[in-house]
């Protein structure tokens, strides 16, 4: 890929908002930047693996947040010394990693391909009774977590500063964006679209649907397992309710209200989120119109409506339609990026009859 | 080969061989046990009318269907339980009835990936330099088609007769030995009916082809030998001429109306 293939304005706008998210820490390092931004790129991080499963492989997966949970407890029991709950196995803390990762990559792997014959409503299902399961083992299974979790995680240095948690989740971010993008032009995310709109033609040009559906699976696990590592190191502790139906379906509310064929919608739905979760009691007078903090979920499902009602294709959707308004025809930056291949130059109009 | 009337003469090596092929959906038989040998390089066309077990055999010989009794063997490799995903790589590509590419991707990636799934790297992440010839034979294919202005518009975007081009074009640009094609002419124009039969016609001689077709200009153009079939049989084989003039298919198929 040429230099300036790479310069295309969604690139640049990209590059110069990690630097700014990078640079934000010597103006700001508190409360808003360690937690909310924080927070809602982990969020991000989680949402776009859903986002790339429903886009690219027309697979609509409610189990990213159990690989983001395996993951974290995972870490938790291998690398605390000691704890009330957990194996302890008190090895170092990237060996934990490593295993963490591992585990949750070939959880995802075999669930992957247990799911890979099904499509639609039935996907959908059946990755809900993944959480399910997922949440019930480790509420039951006291050996590696049972109800009240695994607390006391420390994170690795140097994340154990939580400003360098942050360039971390900035950097993953930044990384698992563009790599998704990248992935939409390679062989595996062209086939991986294919299947999305026809599986049996993809069968019969000589494609392995099902072998396809569970490797995109697989790499969606994997990363929703390193933001469950940033998710618990930056919690400390993890435990089975943050994995329950509740929490899963708030993930796919993020990708949803930021817009679910955008990559980038994930981290703004998720700042919304955290945005709105953090902030909405502090609103004057929200109290007198009856948004206590105990009703947040109210407010969250009328705006999933709201934006259902004006863009199916959420935030960014809308933010697409306002840009193309005034910037005329111009096509989208998030557009699929089209080779140049041109062999022999070919004459447009009767040239090209027989 | 099989002197038998119903499978018709053939010359050179049988590339397809259906052996008694059964094929039942609960009751109702749509293949009730057909033979059938097509010889490399020959040009087939199966007549038929609606309901008559066409589609099914193509599904059979393409591997959609496995069928529940009997025999599919393409060049010389038995193939009857082999899935559809394993034809490309022996040589056979497909077309639908009703055309079937990929609505959000662009032409150019519809026919990218026919070649990418007979020649393998389905499932790289990092580009070769190999990849760029498989573009430009992506290219090359469009063009043969009449799709090359068309290579980075999406196939969503396209119309009913460019959707046929590009889904003749998914097939040919693999360069199969053994072509199926399923209604090619349905629903174009005249101009780009006689478009396609030049375009079947520069077919490589020894490629094989394997047509339905309705479009009795189309079909008694460009195959070389008809087969008949109705009730999930083949009821009659012979050259165009020889259809043309049996009786038995001018009453099954066409009533009393003459074939032209």
């Amino acid at each position: 890929m040429t230099a300036r293939r790479l310069l295309t304005p969604a690139n640049a706008a990209l590059a110069v908002l990690v630097v700014l998210l990078l640079a934000l820490p010597a103006i700001n390092s508190g409360f808003f930047v360690t937690f909310v931004l924080t927070q809602a790129l982990i969020y991000g991080l989680i949402a776009v693996t859903i986002v790339f499963l429903t886009s690219h492989g027309g697979m609509i997966s409610l189990a990213q947040l159990l690989f983001a949970g395996i993951a974290g407890f995972m870490f938790g029991n291998a690398a605390l010394e000691s704890g009330a709950r957990g194996l302890n196995l008190g090895w170092p803390p990237w060996v934990a990693v490593l295993f963490a990762l591992a585990v949750t990559t070939a959880v995802a792997f075999l669930l992957g391909a247990l799911a890979s014959r099904t499509t639609g409503i039935y996907f959908l299902m059946l990755t809900l009774v993944y959480g399910v399961i997922g949440y019930t083992f480790f509420a039951q299974v006291v050996t590696v977590s049972g109800p009240g979790g695994v607390t006391s995680i420390v994170a690795p240095e140097p994340f154990t500063d939580r400003v360098n948690l942050y360039y971390a989740a900035v950097v993953l971010s930044a990384l698992a964006y563009l790599a998704f993008r990248a992935i939409g032009r390679t062989n595996f995310g062209l086939a991986l679209q294919g299947v999305r709109d026809d599986p049996v033609r993809m069968s019969s040009l000589g494609f392995n649907v099902p072998l396809h559906r569970t490797l995109a699976f697989t790499l969606g696990g994997f990363v929703a397992g390193v933001a469950g590592l940033l998710n618990v190191w930056w919690r400390g502790q993890i435990d089975p309710a943050s994995i329950s139906i509740g929490p899963t379906l708030i993930v796919l509310i993020i990708a949803v209200i930021g817009g679910i064929s955008y990559f980038e919608g994930a981290w703004l739905g998720a700042l919304v989120y955290v945005l709105l979760d953090t902030y909405t009691d502090s609103i004057p007078l929200i109290d007198r119109i009856g948004l206590t903090p105990d009703r947040f979920n109210t407010v969250i499902g009328l705006m999933v409506l709201l934006i259902m009602v004006l863009s199916p294709e959420g935030l960014v959707g809308i933010l697409e339609r306002v840009r193309r308004g005034r910037g005329g025809a111009s096509p989208s930056e998030h557009s699929i990026e089209l080779p140049t291949t041109s062999p022999t130059p070919v004459q447009t109009g009767s040239g090209r009859e027989p | 080969m099989r002197p038998d009337t119903t499978t018709g003469a053939t010359s050179g090596d049988p590339v397809v061989e259906l052996r008694s092929v059964v094929v039942a959906f609960g009751g109702l038989l749509a293949l009730g046990g057909v033979d059938l040998d097509v010889a490399q390089g020959e040009r087939l066309a199966i007549l038929g009318p609606n309901g008559a077990g066409k589609t099914t055999l193509f599904n059979v010989v393409a591997g959609d269907l496995v069928p529940t009794e009997g025999s599919v063997v393409l060049k010389g490799v038995d193939c009857t339980h082999l899935p559809s995903r394993h034809r490309p790589r022996l040589g056979v590509g497909r077309t639908y009835q009703k055309a079937r590419s990929f609505p959000g991707l662009a032409v150019g990636d519809n026919l990218y990936l026919a070649v990418v799934g007979r020649h393998g790297r389905q499932r790289a992440l990092l580009p070769r330099s190999g990849d760029h010839s498989w573009r430009d034979r992506a290219a090359a294919a469009a063009e043969s088609v009449w799709l090359y202005d068309r290579l980075d518009t999406r196939v969503a975007d396209l119309s009913h007769g460019q959707k046929r081009q590009l889904e003749i074009g998914m097939a040919i640009v693999t360069e199969p030995d053994v072509l199926l094609l399923d209604e090619p002419a349905s629903g174009l124009s005249r101009g780009e009916r006689e478009r396609l039969t030049g375009l079947l016609d520069e077919l490589a001689a020894d490629s094989t082809l394997l047509l339905i077709e309705h479009d009795m200009d189309v079909a008694f153009k460009v195959a070389r030998r008809i087969v008949v079939m109705s009730d999930g049989k083949i009821v009659a084989s012979g050259t165009p001429e020889e259809i043309q003039a049996n009786a038995l298919v001018h009453e099954i198929y066409l009533g009393s109306e003459a074939l032209t």
